[in-house]
């Protein structure tokens, strides 16, 4: 019994230590990639590439996405609204979930699982079949060649992105109330427009950048530290959907918190 | 001239190589030879600065690179081509973009010049007519033609192979041998090639070293190996494909 103890004691710590050395590497990985952001001058093609990729080619599913979003919530709290008599509150509902929290962490979701997919397993294939280390010894740094335009594209298509979808859930909303609640449409747009205050745009806007950052830093690094071939590469493609959708979750509530504490005083 | 002095490396508990020196000299071919996961690429990539050893000193031409920054190390890379053992060649780009990628990143030459360079290695490595194909198009001989080509591209004095001929037909395992010679006796370059196949290193090599259990256990001309004593070095020559 003794024995069983120490044995899971030391693969505990040993699994502490990797813990500790992945979350150390990541730093030193994030702040070299910082370092290194001058380079999106010198490969400005790949920062287009990487935003076609990531702005472009994301828009269909960010659409369906965020066609969803407004329609259910009138579906859910338009009707619950219509029973006190108050339905002509759902622009107000809509609004403040839409530009708050629903459409950025829905679309943050939905990027983790494409942009962070594709990273990790894109730069993970190139860890295993050598190109990465084909471009240190030939004197390129990987980093500023691979790491800095997916996390410039990304900053930089994340607002345009969640701003269609807050725009695309509230016009999904509007129809959705018309055909479903009844809703005249003038009534809708006038409860969104009034509730609506600068403090929710910053609250929904404050959120992209981060994601962005965090959703390609964290799928840039599993695909580098990817080992153990193509089995490594699938490894590495879920650890960069997993870990990016958890920070999105994550910062998605502590970004709300802190923002709304502090306009709140 | 390549120099490990007392070389080890630690990955965790695992202990790769122990206190392994190694002399490389200008215009010779030295052969790293060794069963497969013994550590063998993990040498060629301490010679590039691509990995730190945990100990020990990494010399070329009598500098100590051992903890050089990358940007220092990129003169001496320059002097040292590398051969990877997959060829990592960039997929999306052409023969002719894959060749020229590192200079265009790199050296701040005229089109007319990188265009002269790339022709010369294409010509070189006999891949006159393919410049626009894409390495998947290729055959694994070609594509490690292009590779070598790539290799050749900043004029080193050094190239680095890993498992040069590993998964080659013998044809094209006796035309990549056949270009090693040659850059040696047209070039006059060095080459450090590390590879399991006892054929190749008496078909190239000058001298060679033995790498087993993390250590060197031999290191003499290729003919000497016949002499060894060692289990493990008459067990290899006894069973050259194991």
């Amino acid at each position: 019994m003794w024995k069983l103890a120490q044995a899971y004691s030391a693969s505990f710590e040993e699994k502490l230590k990797g813990i500790t050395f992945s979350m150390q590497d990541f730093l030193f990985f994030s702040l070299r990639a910082f370092r290194a952001i001058g380079a999106s001058k010198r490969y400005w093609r790949d920062v287009l590439d990487q935003a076609y990729i990531c702005g472009t080619e994301s828009l269909p599913i960010l659409l369906v996405s965020a066609l969803s979003i407004g329609s259910l919530i009138v579906i859910e709290v338009g009707h619950q609204l219509a029973e006190f008599g108050a339905k002509t509150m759902t622009g107000r509902s809509v609004a403040l979930s839409v530009v708050r929290e629903i459409s950025p962490l829905v679309a943050g979701l939905m990027l983790a699982a494409r942009i962070g997919a594709r990273n990790s397993s894109e730069l993970g294939a190139m860890q295993i079949s050598e190109q990465i280390d084909a471009l240190r010894a030939f004197g390129t740094d990987p980093i500023a060649k691979l790491v800095v335009p997916r996390l410039v594209a990304s900053f930089l298509m994340f607002i345009p992105l969640i701003a269609l979808c807050d725009l695309v859930g509230l016009i999904s909303g509007a129809y959705l109330a018309e055909w479903d609640l009844h809703l005249d449409r003038g009534i809708y747009w006038n409860s969104v427009i009034d509730i609506l205050r600068p403090m929710d745009w910053l609250v929904g806007f404050s959120k992209p950048p981060v994601f962005a950052i965090g959703i390609s830093l964290i799928s840039c690094y599993t695909g580098f530290s990817t080992t153990g071939g193509t089995a490594g590469v699938g490894k590495s493609t879920i650890k960069g959907i997993v870990y990016s959708s958890a920070f999105v979750l994550v910062m998605n509530f502590y970004l709300s918190k802190v923002i709304l504490d502090l306009m709140r005083g | 001239m390549i120099e490990l002095r007392n070389v080890s490396l630690r990955y965790g508990a695992r202990e790769i190589l122990k206190n392994v020196s190694l002399t490389i000299e200008d215009k010779k071919v030295k052969a790293i030879l060794g069963p497969s996961g013994v550590g063998k690429s993990t040498i060629i990539k301490l010679m590039l600065g691509l990995i730190k050893p945990t100990s020990g000193q990494v010399l070329v031409d009598d500098v100590d690179i051992t903890h050089f920054s990358e940007v220092e190390l990129f003169p001496i890379r320059q002097k040292m081509g590398i051969v990877f053992q997959g060829n990592a060649l960039f997929d999306s780009m052409t023969i002719t973009e894959n060749m020229s990628f590192f200079l265009r990143e790199n050296l701040n030459l005229p089109e007319n010049e990188i265009v002269a360079r790339v022709q010369e290695q294409m010509k070189f490595a006999g891949l006159e007519g393919f410049e626009n194909n894409l390495p998947d198009s290729l055959s694994g001989g070609m594509r490690k033609r292009v590779a070598i080509g790539r290799a050749l591209i900043f004029h080193p004095s050094m190239i680095l192979f890993d498992e040069p001929t590993a998964g080659l037909d013998p044809v094209s395992s006796k035309k990549i041998l056949d270009l090693i010679k040659r850059l040696q006796s047209e070039i006059g370059l060095g080459a450090v090639i590390v590879t399991h196949i006892l054929s190749d290193v008496f078909a190239v090599a000058d001298s060679v070293a033995v790498l087993y259990q993390g250590g060197i256990i031999f290191n003499d001309v290729p003919q000497k190996l016949y002499d060894s004593t060692h289990s493990f070095i008459t067990s290899f020559l006894s069973n050259p494909e194991d």
